[in-house]
């Protein structure tokens, strides 16, 4: 029995795809969650043709490349044709044209990946391109465990439905730009707690204005060559501060 | 080499000196603005990263604050620190 969440998504139909794209890039917190949810959408969409994995490929140009599949047999054929450098998504990304493959038994390109696809038990591929502006490279790539999966009515569905995914992926590509480098993120927005804190209750205890109590976290670090944020947690702390760094190092003692 | 944030901004000609001196560590360090206005916001700047770009292209005059910011997220982005872990 499907769990409750394909439950919900099975009850999906064509018409709110688009809509579900749409709250995937409102509700995911990171790039790498929204392309997961794409994938679970995309496999969603094909539901009824028996179990499909999807996988998203998205190539940003000296950028690192992002997969997200709906299972972990899908994210290992997609790796495999990274590793092997060929395979009908990796054509489809990198040509940007659509690859369909009706059984892989008879197919004769890309033989080593093909290969690795039929023993996890795929038997037809269709993957293609997913427009997503200059920069950026991106394909969907849809793996059935039956012959002939993908038939002329699928192709349309997909096609359709990459490019809906074509306008929501090149937002979120704008909205997580950042998203390379998750942890300086984090650790600015940590430090920025932490300063923040530090300079409200200095602002308290001298009554002064945010500069001045900046000028002071500022005059600290310099003086003994710390960081900045190491000091506003000293001060969090109630640890002193060297004689002479309260009020903008003037040279009067603390409180 | 970035310039510390010793030189004196009060001073017309400080502040001409310490805007120069960041903008040519900018040039020097290789990292990109998004990276610095990051760590900048991240130490208590208060500006976005249009005018840290002008500032670091010396296009723009900022508070005396911001400046002694930019200049400690310059040196804490280039320089070992006390106190970091090896």
């Amino acid at each position: 029995m499907r769990s409750k969440d394909r439950g919900l998504m099975a009850q999906d139909t064509k018409l709110t795809t688009a809509d579900r794209m749409q709250d995937l890039l409102l509700e995911s917190s990171g790039f790498s969650e929204f392309l997961l949810g794409l994938a679970t959408v995309s496999a969603a969409a094909l539901a009824n043709k028996g179990t499909i994995w999807c996988t998203i490929t998205v190539e940003r140009n000296g950028g690192p490349i992002t997969f997200a599949a709906s299972s972990a047999e899908g994210l290992r054929l997609d790796e495999r044709q990274y590793a092997l450098k060929d395979g009908p998504c990796l054509t489809a990304v990198r040509q940007q044209r659509l690859v369909s493959i009706p059984d892989l038994r008879s197919e004769e390109r890309w033989s080593d990946s093909l290969q690795a696809a039929l023993d996890e038990g795929v038997r037809s591929v269709l993957a293609l391109p997913v427009p997503a502006g200059a920069q950026v490279r991106a394909g969907l790539s849809c793996y059935a465990g039956t012959a002939g999966a993908f038939d002329e009515e699928s192709v349309a569905l997909m096609e359709q439905h990459v490019a809906s995914m074509s306008r929501v992926l090149q937002i979120a590509l704008r909205l997580h730009r950042a998203d390379r480098h998750p942890e300086h993120l984090r650790d600015a927005l940590k430090s920025r707690a932490a300063v923040d804190a530090a300079v409200s209750l200095l602002m308290l205890q001298s009554r002064s204005g945010r500069d001045g109590a900046l000028d002071v976290l500022h005059t600290a670090a310099k003086s003994t060559n710390r960081r900045l944020q190491d000091i506003a947690d000293d001060i969090m702390q109630g640890i002193e501060l060297p004689a002479g760094n309260r009020n903008g190092g003037q040279g009067v003692p603390g409180q | 080499m970035c310039p510390d944030s010793n030189q004196e901004p009060s001073r017309p000609d400080g502040k001409v000196k310490q805007r120069r001196g960041a903008a040519q560590c900018f040039r020097d360090i290789d990292l990109p603005l998004a990276r610095v206005w990051t760590y900048y916001f991240g130490i208590g700047g208060g500006m976005d990263e249009v005018s840290l770009d002008a500032y670091l292209h010396e296009a723009l005059d900022i508070p005396s604050a911001q400046m002694d910011l930019v200049a400690t997220a310059l040196t804490e982005l280039t320089r070992p620190m006390e106190g970091d872990r090896p």
